[in-house]
């Protein structure tokens, strides 16, 4: 069961790339993202141990379940409705995000709209199964495509186009003062633990400690592919140019004897899939949290109407965001989300010691 | 003793009763038989339906012995310590096994049921369906004793358990519900025996009804429970401790809960070294891909993504599709149509003729399509590898279930493009993740022991 | 009866969906694939690029692939390619245009930005197209059919990439990596040149670029040895005379590695070593094994001097297709590197060092 939660994490960290922090971070290579980077690294496998260690406590229990018999139970609502919301646009800004790239790259003419709703079917599907079948689902979907993502690492490295002098140009960069938007931004990668609200449900077992090494090193390397190859490819100044950093490095992969000559079709359809399963699992999360906040037994009717909330908002993102915005927004919501994590993290740190000793 | 002697002379009124009352039951039926038999110290009537009872087996173990025993207590003892006989033990019961074919005997003041039912099914069948090129090749035949002796030929544990129960208001057809106590999952064959009890029909005739019911209830595309033909591939999923259904008078078994492994496995895996068995597996699943999205994919990248393929593809397809004079979605489906028709029409054609017009069908029909210009080259090629590896599928109804799955990601194809293809395939497994086969999910990465959820 | 309403729901929304379809659907013949795109100046006329596009017309069962050119006048690639489609009847689809020519003339221009940008906004123009320079225009690139070549422009993606032919007087270049070369600081970009025979293309040198502009074109030889020091081709040959013995070595496997050492009150230089493994393909008088080692060493010579060559030839244009100054920057923590590097680069010593190894002469002795 350890493995459910390195699969939470590493779907955060594969996801980044359609939540805009390629941008992001490249946007600030020359003021501070190196610096930002390594810091996020020591916060992110903080918060990931001490959560995952408090959560621990309760095995196989979720969040909703744990507070359930808590007596301050606004304090309760306020905390489960925070996360709610932050997890329900973070699946949102993801949604957007790859609805964006894929009728900017797929179907340039099909109206957005009308793209989302295939998305929607397909998540709402998804998020109503139970949270152990959720986690099975991820599970193929995650081994379907990890190949997939190794093989297109792998040709990003040994491409003789990947300037490595570029790379190590934006790392002299390093002792710029820290921004703190590309340490939010960074800090995504690893927040994957966050789902535990949840997936606790599916742990069973305590987490062993190289659960925590894996998602160092997984993290350094995500961040790095995430961060350094764009700059490989497109230049230390020009990667910033590209409103996707990493769909177009994709694109500047050729594959020689494959029918796909562009590698940019397979990521995409890599990331159909990743995207839904990401999208799905903060979704999960939330309507799950949803449905803990109000106590009472959950009917038919009350789910139909949370789904028609979520379609709603996420109609209304279509409408009114464009690509530019959105990025602008995901900035500052990183910072947010960091700090939601932050003060979740400690108060449900305390929280459980004080319970449990 | 003294009871014995004085019931000697004459049966009591309670017993005369019941035996006119059967009497009156059955008698109306022209293959119904009353018989008594007199020696000089005692008599004794049976009565029997003798189309569906042995009379060779009444002759043998009834007949003969109450002529060679003369008295009548040591022909009684005989009865009572006989394995075939049975005391009586309620009318209803008794009327009831009457019509299954065993004899009811009176004798004295007692009234014994005796087994002489005929089984005239119980020829071991040659496998048609799920043939294997080697392993074992008979198949289960249609009489339930044959069978279970055939499974616990193959099965020889003392934790076999055998339980039995009847389905269906008319047929009255006995089943048999097979677990390995040690090994099955007690709250899988809990739900079982509930689905079992929750069975609502007239005729029961065989397993394979059973898929139907289960589907009225949630409208499954897809099978959740095994029909095999092959007692080994019961033995080995007794040994996976499932649950296996045996139905009087069917030649399948059906194997509960079943999962998506194993509608994709075939014995022959077994009968395999490793690598070749390995390599048949990754083939199905290929096949089972391919079947699935091949036709949605040439919509999607015919008419929405043409650069997913490299140029020269993408001209060749665009030079055979020149003389066509309709869109892509509807060149697919009119040629995946006719591929339809050829199977449904191959099935039900006699065997001789079968092949002949599959030929017919495939071979000239697709010439021609082309040849006038009605699909492109590339298309027919697609229908085809579609057919082929449909089939590649070793079980029949899931196979089935697959076939239809393939027009709905073609819809989406033809609707939303190659996201339609992609989140279709992806929508198609978590429906299957979303199934459960009692208690069990239907497709998991790894199919854990017992799950409880 | 709950389920009957879902039926009747997703029947609804079925049949919606179909209505809704025709957004984007369009079929593969109904479109036209552009197979290469090329760019001229505009000769007699206001306007300033002449824009020619290259169609391919799919072959059917029994005719072969064929092709054709549709050019218009424009002061913007956008303008041109609107005017094109009313010329066109079907759909006109760029993503697989996988060669873009610009005429010589055409990059001698100041400021083309517009047109280089163009390629990378269209979202349907590949990344991995390759871009070259055509001589005398564009126009005539497009035009050449080699007699070997079965799909329209294939000769040219061929050559061009390196599925095809393998040669060392081809250095071919990528749109996103040319693009790279346009901003990156201490990077200039390089674009092949494709002259136009009359059933031939002949691809055998390069044109080098001060950011957009052309600067210097290299012969073929010079084109060889950059090849060389950018390490992009493995399989070459080198001419070597000695004495009245002329040889040629095979090659196998070229390295190259240089480093920027900047010493305070030395002058400072690059050191570039070159490592070559090969073996004797064609000599004028017998060799024998025993006396490579003296034929490596006036192999080693020889190419020391080349590479010298046109390192200074590159130096002296003040281009920088190598990247020495990017090498330069990503080395330096100061913020102020490359404007360094724009003072240290014009009286920039070469020490090249060259290691020839050659394992033997071939199947004969």
């Amino acid at each position: 069961m350890n493995r459910y939660f390195l699969y939470l994490v590493i779907l955060n960290m594969l996801i980044n790339v359609i939540i805009f922090i390629p941008k992001i971070l490249i946007e600030y290579r020359y003021k501070g993202a190196v610096m930002g980077v390594l810091i996020a690294i020591p916060i992110g496998i903080g918060m990931n141990y001490l959560y995952s260690h408090a959560l621990n406590k309760f095995p196989g229990q979720g969040l909703p379940e744990i507070l359930a018999h808590s007596k301050y139970r606004w304090l309760v609502n306020l905390h489960l409705g925070s996360i709610q919301i932050m997890w329900f646009s973070a699946g949102l800004i993801t949604l957007l995000g790859f609805t964006d790239i894929l009728s900017r790259f797929v179907n340039p003419e099909m109206p957005k709209l009308f793209l989302i709703t295939i998305y929607l079917a397909a998540i709402f599907l998804i998020i109503q199964l139970p949270t152990k079948r959720v986690m099975y689902f991820l599970e193929i979907v995650l081994y379907l495509n990890t190949p997939l993502i190794g093989f297109i690492i792998y040709k990003t490295l040994t491409s003789e186009f990947l300037s490595w002098d570029s790379i190590l140009e934006v790392g002299t960069h390093l002792f710029e003062k820290p921004s703190l938007k590309a340490m939010a931004a960074a800090t995504y990668s690893f927040s994957g633990f966050t789902n535990l609200i949840i997936f606790n449900r599916v742990i069973k077992e305590r987490l062993k400690i190289w659960n925590f090494i894996i998602i160092l090193f997984l993290g350094i390397f995500n961040l790095f592919t995430t961060f350094f190859i764009p700059i490989g490819f497109h230049g230390s100044d020009g990667a910033q140019e590209y409103l996707y950093p990493w769909i177009s490095t994709s694109d500047s992969l050729r594959l020689v004897y494959s029918p796909i000559e562009r590698v940019l079709y397979i990521f995409l359809m890599f990331y159909m899939s990743i995207s839904l399963m990401s999208i799905s699992i903060h979704w999960h999360v939330a309507l799950e949290l949803l449905k803990g906040t109000f106590k009472e037994k959950e009917n038919k009717k009350k789910n139909w109407m949370i789904l028609a909330a979520f379609t709603c908002c996420a109609f209304a993102g279509v409408l009114f965001l464009n690509t530019v915005l959105l990025n602008k927004i995901t900035a500052y919501w990183m910072i947010l989300l960091l700090g939601v994590e932050v003060i979740t993290v400690t108060i449900f740190f305390l929280w459980a010691r004080r319970r449990t000793a | 003793m003294k009871e014995i002697v004085r019931s000697m002379e004459m049966p009591s009124n309670k017993v005369l009763s019941i035996k006119e009352d059967l009497k009156e039951k059955i008698m109306q039926s022209e293959d119904a038989v009353f018989k008594e038999l007199h020696t000089k110290e005692k008599y004794i009537e049976a009565l029997y339906i003798k189309t569906i009872s042995d009379e060779t087996v009444i002759q043998d173990y009834v007949v003969k012995p109450f002529f060679e025993i003369t008295t009548a207590e040591r022909f009684l003892d005989y009865l009572q310590s006989h394995p075939k006989v049975k005391p009586f033990e309620n009318e209803e019961q008794t009327l009831e096994e009457l019509i299954r074919g065993v004899a009811i005997l009176f004798y004295q003041d007692f009234i014994f049921i005796f087994d002489s039912k005929v089984d005239r099914n119980n020829s071991v069948l040659d496998t048609t369906v799920e043939t294997t090129i080697q392993g074992p090749q008979s198949g289960l035949s249609e009489s339930l004793p044959t069978n279970l002796g055939l499974i616990r030929h193959r099965y020889p544990e003392t934790t076999l358990k055998v339980e039995s129960t009847t389905i269906g208001a008319i047929s009255k057809t006995k089943v048999m519900i097979l677990h390995d106590e040690k090994l099955v999952d007690q709250d899988v064959l809990r739900r079982v025996k509930e689905f079992l009890a929750s069975v609502d029909i007239q005729m029961f005739q065989t397993g394979e009804q059973l898929l139907d019911l289960i589907k009225k209830s949630n409208r499954a595309l897809f099978p959740v429970m095994l029909v095999t033909e092959r007692p080994d591939r019961v033995a080995v999923n007794l040994a996976a401790g499932k649950v296996v259904l045996l139905v009087s008078g069917s030649s399948f078994a059906v194997v509960l809960p079943t999962v998506m492994k194993d509608f994709m496995a075939s014995m022959e895996d077994i009968y395999q070294t490793y690598w070749v068995s390995i390599f048949l597996q990754v083939l199905r699943y290929v096949g089972f891909v391919t079947s699935l999205i091949l036709p949605g994919l040439y919509v999607a990248v015919t008419s929405y993504n043409p650069e997913l393929f490299r140029f020269q593809l993408a001209l060749s397809i665009a030079g055979s599709r020149t003389a066509v004079p309709y869109p892509s979605f509807v060149e697919v489906v009119i040629m995946l149509f006719m591929m339809e028709l050829l199977t449904e029409a191959s099935i039900r054609l006699p065997k001789a003729i079968g092949p002949t017009a599959t030929t017919v069908g495939g071979l000239i029909l697709g010439q021609a399509a082309t040849e006038a210009g009605l699909v492109s080259n590339i298309m027919i090629i697609i229908v085809s590898a579609v057919a082929i590896s449909n089939f590649v599928v070793p079980i029949n109804a899931f196979s089935f279930s697959v076939r239809i799955v393939k027009y709905i990601i073609l819809a989406l194809a033809t609707c939303f493009g190659l996201v339609g293809v992609v989140l279709g395939f992806f929508m198609f497994l978590a429906y299957m993740v979303k199934l459960d086969s009692f208690g069990q999910p239907f497709l998991t990465l790894v199919q854990t022991k017992s799950s409880k959820e | 009866m709950k389920t009957l309403v879902k039926w009747r729901l997703i029947v609804i929304s079925l049949s919606a969906v179909l209505l809704l379809n025709g957004c984007g659907f369009k079929d593969i013949d109904k479109r036209l694939f552009v197979v290469s795109i090329g760019v001229d100046k505009a000769k007699n006329s206001s306007k300033k690029y002449l824009v020619s596009l290259k169609f391919a017309i799919p072959g059917g069962k029994n005719k072969a692939n064929d092709f054709f050119i549709v050019t218009e006048k424009a002061d913007s690639m956008a303008e041109a390619v609107r005017a094109i489609k009313t010329k066109v009847d079907k759909e006109i689809d760029f993503s697989h245009a996988k060669v873009v020519v610009f005429s010589e003339e055409m990059v001698k221009l100041t400021d083309n930005a517009g047109v280089y940008y163009w390629l990378a906004r269209r979202r349907d123009i590949q990344e991995i197209a390759w871009v070259a320079i055509g001589t005398p225009t564009a126009m005539d690139v497009l035009k050449v059919k080699p007699k070997s070549e079965q799909l329209p422009s294939n000769a040219l993606f061929l050559s061009l990439g390196k599925d095809g032919s393998e040669t060392p007087y081809i250095i071919s270049e990528f749109y996103f990596d040319m693009k790279k070369r346009l901003i990156e600081r201490g990077l200039d970009p390089f674009l092949p040149i494709i002259e136009a025979k009359k059933e031939l293309l002949e691809v055998n040198s390069v044109g080098l670029f001060n950011k957009s502009k052309l600067i210097l074109s290299l012969t073929q030889e010079e084109t060889k040895i950059l090849n060389h020091i950018m390490n992009r081709e493995n399989k070459s040959a080198l001419w070597v005379k000695t004495g009245n013995i002329k040889f040629i070595v095979s090659t196998t496997k070229i390295k190259t590695k240089y480093k920027i050492i900047t010493l305070k009150g030395k002058q400072p230089c690059i050191k570039v070593s070159v490592k070559v493994k090969g073996n004797i393909e064609e000599m004028t008088a017998k060799i024998t094994n025993e006396q490579l080692s003296r034929f490596e060493k006036a192999a080693e010579k020889r190419l020391k001097k080349q590479i010298k060559e046109v390192l200074v030839k590159i130096q002296k244009a003040n281009v920088d297709p190598i990247g020495f100054g990017l090498r330069y920057r990503s080395r330096h923590f100061n913020n102020n590197d490359w404007e360094e590097w724009q003072r240290i680069y014009p009286h920039l010593a070469f020490k090249v060092d060259a290691k020839v190894e050659i394992s033997d002469t071939g199947l004969i002795e």
